[in-house]
């Protein structure tokens, strides 16, 4: 599971769930994720402020299946002060994937 | 995903939730389980949309930026009030310290992320169900207290009309009387009555009718009405009792009844005259010697036989200046403790054993069944009436609206009551009521009763009956004289009593004479009148008393034949 | 508490028991024994072996079962009472209208 980027059984869901609201959901997701990635660089001296934005991007990650995301998330919620430069690069990379994907799955969509 | 749990009607919910995402996410699955849903994105938003529009069900992120959701839900909850209005913690703490605080800031359910609608359904459904059943047992307490606050009402009414009627007696006027009652002893069916007769004698009534509440209120004041109406009119205890039986085997229903002693305590007869029916044992105390007699039911309650079968016969005893009669009503003997042990009597002539000051006996009483149960009981009633000197006699009659111009000023009229008529009619009662007629002698209405019970009751028991009064020099001949009295009048089959009124008008106002004949052997006029006036009021003819509140008085006929005299001032 | 009823053989006899308190709670359920008795029987028993406590309201309740037993034509026996519940009988004189035992 650790390798998960984008788990296709939670995405079923959700689109039976959202049915044709869907691919906003999808839409949301990318467009919140990018602002807590954005904060998560400019809050790196902040400990405190840190933990909370991770605690709610590991909320929605999970939501939305995107696995490994929410792992990364979760360490950094729980990480000591030295560790933390280096969960926020690993969280940018993660993120740069899941966009990808995502916006693929989007793609797929509206095309299928 | 499809299975969900039926929604049992749509609620509004609010969710509050700072990742829009999760937020979209979460109202899409609650408004396709069908129900409305308001959203909010940080803690103070939240509490103020809750403000705004009363949602249903709450659904709060716990941490949320301006206000988190811990402050959010407390603020919730006190807006709520009385009314559950269900909070479910949305979180992806697992820490169980962070779920705990959830619940101390009065969270009831947490739902854990990534979400399962299932579960969410199923959570929203169990909360709803909740906060019916907060809803309807508020509904039923408040009905239940709006009911409870209507009945008090009704009672505080009730017991306001009664105590006028109640309280028209002399119960709260007469020196000699004390008394404890619960405020509301009225709708535990107690009933206190006390009244003067005419002769300035007084009857006091303690009676407790079956059941609680309203219905144990209703005989009440039938029983109040003949009681007054018939002590005032100069009725006898066994009369009276009659009417109050009748009267209450009518009215109540066949499983109610009153458990009542009546009494007739005489400071002129030096006598107290008792009849119990199903009440507990009242004593009286002689002050002298210390004695108790106990007054013992000797009859069904009231309300229970028909007229023919009631017994209302009564028992007399004597009583001197100072003595104390004492009822009680069977709270007193009830009081049960922590074990359900009652008080009962032998507790209660333990108490009087040990009582060293007679005023205090109330008070005394209450702090031994405190401290055998715990707590005094609300529906006690107590009474002790002092036998005192000097009652004034006192028109005690109804008031009369009439203007005297067609008062009945010269005529006569003479009645002759046998056998047959004295073992059952009392014909004072009536006498008075003719004599009141004549304006100028109800200011003396008292004296007229007192003179008239007294030659009426020496004629009957004296004479007709033979009874000789020196009996009841003692206690013993006491109750032997009033044994032999009911004896020889039950078996009673000859004799007579003559009653002739003659009434004149004068220059002034005008002269009555009344005048007693027996058919009995008559009596030493002149050795009686010289016997000194302390033995002539315990065991004499009370003549002293006759020739006290009469104008004039002679005997003829070697003391068979008795006249007195009334007169009175023409009214200006 | 409870009631119990029971007819003897010859239909003649009704027996009927109380359990526990007698009291006004006892209401229903003691009517009830004794309304639905037909035909009527020529003597009622009331049991009362085991009943813990009386009140006034179970001496109301012995007075409708005297009324629906015939009023004064009626034969009621009250066997078995314990001590405390004769006291209650006999202040009441309820020997005058029951035969108690």
């Amino acid at each position: 599971m650790i390798d998960v980027h984008m788990d296709p059984q939670v995405l079923a869901g959700l689109q039976e769930v959202m049915e044709g609201e869907y691919p906003r959901l999808l839409d949301t997701f990318l467009h919140d994720s990018e602002e807590r990635v954005k904060a998560l660089r400019t809050a790196r001296g902040d400990t405190q402020a840190l933990r909370q934005i991770a605690h709610s991007f590991k909320g929605s990650s999970g939501n939305l299946g995107a696995v490994r995301l929410a792992l990364l998330c979760q360490r950094l919620e729980m990480a000591s002060a030295g560790d933390i430069g280096g969960l926020v690069d690993q969280i940018d990379r993660e993120f740069a994937v899941v966009r990808a994907m995502y916006e693929g799955e989007l793609r797929r969509v509206f095309v299928g | 995903m499809s299975v969900q749990a039926p929604v049992l009607e749509a609620l509004t919910i609010l969710i509050a939730e700072d990742s829009a995402a999760d937020l979209l996410l979460l109202s899409t699955i609650v408004r396709r389980q069908g129900h409305q849903v308001l959203t909010a994105t940080n803690g103070a938003e939240a509490v103020e949309v809750f403000t705004r529009e009363r949602p249903h069900l709450v659904l709060m992120d716990a941490l949320m930026p301006v206000m988190d959701g811990f402050e959010a839900a407390r603020r919730i909850k006190q807006l709520a009030g009385e009314a559950l209005v269900p909070l479910i913690f949305l979180t992806s703490l697992r820490e169980s310290e962070a779920l705990a605080q959830c619940l101390d800031a009065g969270g009831d359910d947490f739902l854990a992320k990534p979400y399962n609608p299932v579960i969410l359904a199923a959570k929203i459904n169990a909360m709803d169900r909740l906060r019916r059943l907060q809803a309807t047992v508020l509904q039923q307490r408040d009905l239940i207290a709006k009911h409870h606050e209507y009945l008090l009402h009704e009672q505080r009414v009730a017991k306001a009309v009664f105590d006028k009627v109640a309280h028209s007696g002399c119960i709260n006027a007469a020196p000699n009387i004390r008394y404890l009652q619960s405020p509301y002893a009225l709708f535990n069916g107690d009933l206190l009555l006390a009244a003067y007769t005419p002769s300035g004698d007084m009857h006091v009534l303690l009676g407790d009718f079956t059941g609680h509440g309203l219905p144990a209120a209703v005989g009440a004041m039938p029983l109040a009405e003949v009681f007054y109406g018939m002590t005032a009119k100069g009725y006898g205890l066994a009369q009276t009792l009659r009417e109050m039986n009748a009267k209450l085997k009518r009215i109540l229903p066949a499983d109610m009844f009153c458990c009542a002693t009546l009494l007739c305590l005489s400071t002129q007869r030096r006598a107290v005259e008792v009849w119990n029916g199903g009440m507990p044992e009242g004593y009286v105390h002689e002050v002298a010697t210390g004695k108790r007699t106990p007054l013992m039911s000797r009859h069904l309650p009231l309300g229970v036989l028909s007229a023919e079968q009631f017994d209302d016969r009564t028992e007399v005893w004597p009583v001197a200046l100072g003595d104390r009669v004492f009822l009680l009503s069977d709270g007193v003997l009830d009081t049960a403790d922590a074990n359900e042990q009652l008080f009962g009597a032998e507790r209660l002539l333990q108490v009087f054993a040990a009582n060293r000051e007679p005023d205090r006996l109330f008070e005394d009483i209450e702090q031994a069944l405190a401290a055998f149960r715990g707590q005094v009981r609300d529906d006690i009633s107590m009474v002790e009436i002092t036998l005192q000197a000097g009652q004034s006699l006192r028109a005690t009659g109804p008031l009369y609206a009439d203007s005297g111009q067609s008062c009945p000023l010269d005529w006569s009229v003479s009645f002759e009551f046998r056998a047959d008529t004295l073992k059952r009619y009392d014909p004072l009662p009536y006498l008075l009521q003719l004599l009141l007629e004549i304006h100028g002698l109800r200011e003396q209405s008292g004296a007229l009763y007192s003179v008239m019970a007294e030659l009426y009751s020496n004629a009957l028991e004296h004479g007709v009956l033979g009874l000789d009064s020196r009996l009841k020099r003692d206690a013993e001949g006491f109750a032997q004289y009033y044994r032999l009295r009911n004896e020889r009048l039950t078996h009673l089959d000859t004799g007579f009593v003559r009653v002739h009124v003659q009434v004149v008008p004068t220059d002034t106002g005008g002269t009555l004479s009344l005048r007693v004949e027996d058919s009995g052997q008559g009596f030493d006029v002149e050795r009686v009148l010289a016997r000194p006036p302390d033995i002539d009021r315990l065991s004499g003819r009370g003549l002293s008393l006759v020739r006290q509140l009469s104008s004039a008085v002679g005997w003829s006929d070697g003391g068979r034949s008795v006249c007195v005299e009334f007169c009175w001032k023409a009214l200006a | 508490m409870s009631v119990e009823k029971k007819v003897s053989m010859d239909g003649k006899t009704l027996t009927i028991a109380i359990k526990g308190r007698f009291d006004f709670s006892s209401h229903q359920d003691f009517r009830n024994v004794y309304e639905g008795v037909y035909p009527k029987p020529e003597m009622v028993v009331v049991d009362l072996k085991e009943t813990t406590y009386m009140d006034s309201s179970a001496l109301g309740m012995l007075l409708l079962l005297r009324d629906h037993a015939g009023g004064d034509k009626a034969y009621i026996r009250v066997v078995n009472s314990s001590s405390d519940v004769r006291k209650i009988l006999a202040i009441s004189n309820f020997d005058k209208l029951f035969d108690i035992e």
